[in-house]
């Protein structure tokens, strides 16, 4: 269980492309025939064999892939980057020189792999390992990230040691020259992927952890819900619609993508001269579903001429038409509201509250397409507050909702396999109430002249 | 008298997963280059099969022990303590044994036109594996394409090990033990491993050696005087 959880399960990442061609070539040097020159290295007992100078790598390089010694060098120094040679002398060197300096092959486990990122708990027994074999005697930036670690993975430092501890047991058991080399190439697998840092880097390391605080610090003041409270909203808002969704309920007449019966449609257009029931019936359920209908807002603006503040409606309704509008009609429209409905002794003269009045005045001498937010709000809750559920109450919306049709389901035909399907797919709770219903079907209603059409 | 077996034998077999687990990464590493052989694939094999075998045991045996709702305050934690050290093992573990497939099948040891990446390293690995399963010397006895042939276990495996370890996520929470583990505290403190210590299975490793080498200077040291008196009594003996 460590922090770094990148390495588990999750997601397959590949290997990058960059990665797997310098795989390519590190393979390619490996021939015996055309690969790379070896050369031994001579350690005060020891020989350990597979050595190559810098000057043999760009050689072979420009005459392999027939490039300039520059394009060479740079694709030398690629490879050591990326940890694939490694430098024998100075091993925090990881520059490719074009002389004797003695060079060696990283073994692939310890290649650069974005499939597998170095995890801190690799890192963390890689320390205490050097820990155990330098009695204690650590580089600075080592030390520290030794003690960060020790903070960072505690519950688990207690794997980190016994680990270490094996770790260097088992790597006793190979002969001297094979356990230099094995502590070779993880050193220098760690000074790839754990570089020791350099001020600069620690100063933008700092920028962004101040940057990433800043943005965390926002986020907790953000306003939350408790989701008790959004799924009993989320409840009623399914309870609420359950009857007016097609796929739930089925759409009457029937479902025009499965019968090719397009009356559904023509029932729910815009405007029509007598609206469905079911639609009506959603005027009721909030304010904005009344407003977004086109043949609601009708209704409710004939109702609001009747109570003498219809200007509401005019003055929202070119709210809307701004901000949704035209970028260079914007000015315009803005001055024609203000004429209409903002200016004193206006023709339709809307009742703003002065702070709201004196904002919007302000604004308007820089028109924008937001301008008369402020305005558009304050009319919209009044006529939310006050003439919507009056509108509800009334007689006008009573009769509309009485004169309502409500299509009837097309008839069954008489052959099974043109049967008109009221619902999309079979639901389970509709296939044993389906029987049911399909019996006592009354007759379709202007339906049925398309239904028959249909053979 | 049974909780403190329980507490010893957990140990134990932790150790020796953690054992087994240092080995394993240490022949995976010779992968694909020079060391590389026939006996390192049936050595990764076999090291890997141990490892399997003693993680089953150390978790049927840690979930037992939780599971048991009659120990002590302190037994819990400790036991706590080890669960963590033990996924912690089994990460390695996972990870290691999807590298080794990876790599091997990167590497095959019977394409000619494949080759080994010359890295040095060219001793063999016996050695590491007789120490991962607690023997004197490695038998060998697979047959000539075990890399090809291994893989496909290797894989059933990998896929066993991932499903061990969801598992024991989900069997941690299930038992409502809430191993938390940012709330187990280390018991050695930073540095600790350069002490010599008295925890079961640790000795420290720099005294051992100190003192070998220590002790081959004292005997040297007496050799050359009983030879420098010999040959001085010859001498005075002329």
């Amino acid at each position: 269980m460590t922090i770094n959880t990148l390495a588990k399960g999750g997601c397959h990442r590949e290997q990058m492309a960059c990665f797997r061609k310098m795989e390519k070539v590190i393979v390619a040097m490996q021939d015996p025939d055309m690969g790379m020159k070896m050369r031994n290295q001579r350690l005060l007992i020891t020989v350990i064999p597979h050595a190559m100078t810098g000057h043999d790598i760009i050689t072979w390089l420009t005459h392999k892939y027939r490039i300039s010694e520059e394009e060479a060098l740079h694709l030398g120094n690629m490879l050591v980057k990326y940890g694939y040679i490694y430098p024998l002398k100075e091993p925090r060197c990881l520059v490719l020189r074009p002389d004797e300096s003695p060079y060696r092959f990283q073994t692939p486990y310890f290649w650069t792999s974005t499939r597998w990122p170095a995890s801190e708990l690799d890192y963390a027994i890689y320390l205490a390992k050097k820990n155990i074999r330098k009695q204690g005697e650590l580089m600075e930036y080592e030390k520290e990230r030794y003690s960060l670690l020790h903070k960072r993975i505690n519950h688990t430092w207690d794997f980190v040691v016994m680990q270490a501890r094996e770790q260097l047991r088992s790597s006793k058991q190979r002969r001297k020259a094979d356990r230099i080399v094995l502590e070779c190439q993880e050193q220098a697998y760690w000074l790839i992927n754990r570089p020791p840092v350099r001020s600069i880097t620690l100063y933008c390391i700092q920028l962004y952890c101040v940057v990433h605080i800043e943005a965390c610090r926002k986020a907790l003041g953000r306003n939350r819900v408790k989701s008790s409270i959004c799924l009993e909203g989320f409840l009623k808002y399914s309870e609420q619609y359950l009857n007016h969704d097609p796929i739930m309920q089925g759409c009457l007449p029937s479902n025009p993508w499965i019968s090719d019966d397009t009356a559904h449609w023509t029932m729910n257009a815009e405007i029509v001269p007598v609206p469905t029931r079911l639609r009506v019936e959603r005027w009721s359920f909030s304010f904005t579903e009344l407003l977004n209908d086109a043949m609601g807002r009708k209704e409710f603006m004939t109702y609001l001429e009747k109570e003498f503040s219809a200007e509401n409606l005019y003055f929202w309704q070119a709210c809307e038409d701004i901000r949704h509008g035209e970028n260079s009609k914007i000015v315009e429209k803005v001055e024609d509201v203000y004429k209409n409905f903002l200016a004193p002794g206006a023709a339709r003269w809307v009742n703003i509250d002065s702070k709201t009045m004196d904002k919007t005045l302000e604004g308007i001498k820089r028109p924008h397409r937001f301008v008369m937010d402020d305005a558009q709000m304050h009319i919209y809750f009044l006529m939310k507050k006050d003439s919507y559920p009056r509108y509800l109450k009334s007689d006008l919306y009573k009769n509309m909702l009485a004169k309502a049709i409500v299509p009837q389901e097309t008839k069954k035909s008489v052959f099974p396999f043109m049967r008109r399907q009221r619902h999309s797919s079979p639901s389970p709770a509709q296939t044993a109430t389906q029987a049911a219903e399909e019996e006592g079907l009354a007759k379709g209603a202007g339906a049925n002249s398309a239904a028959g059409s249909h053979f | 008298f049974n909780l403190i077996m329980g507490k010893e034998e957990c140990k134990t077999m932790l150790d020796a997963l953690n054992k087994v687990t240092a080995c394993y990464r240490h022949l995976v590493i010779a992968l694909g280059s020079t060391s590389d052989s026939q006996n390192l694939r049936e050595e990764l094999k076999k090291t890997r099969k141990k490892a399997q075998e003693l993680a089953v045991a150390n978790r049927t045996k840690l979930t037992s022990l939780l599971k048991d709702k009659t120990i002590s305050k302190e037994d819990r934690a400790e036991y706590e303590r080890l669960w963590v050290l033990f996924s912690s093992c089994m990460e390695l573990l996972e990870v290691d044994m999807k590298r080794s497939l990876e790599i091997a099948q990167d590497f095959p040891l019977k394409v000619p036109t494949r080759h080994l990446i010359q890295t040095g390293m060219t001793g063999s690995t016996t050695t590491v594996a007789a120490r991962a399963m607690s023997v004197q010397n490695m038998k060998y006895e697979a047959d000539s394409n075990i890399d090809t042939a291994d893989l496909r276990d290797l894989q059933a495996e990998i896929t066993q090990v991932s499903q061990m370890m969801e598992e024991m996520e989900m069997k941690v929470q299930v038992m409502k033990v809430q191993v938390a583990p940012w709330a187990v505290e280390a018991k050695q403190e930073a540095g600790a491993e350069l002490k010599s210590n008295m925890s079961v299975g640790n000795s420290s490793v720099g005294s051992r050696e100190a003192g070998f080498a220590s002790i081959c200077a004292v005997i040297g040291f007496f050799v050359i005087v009983i030879v420098a008196l010999v040959l001085g009594y010859l001498v005075v003996n002329m």
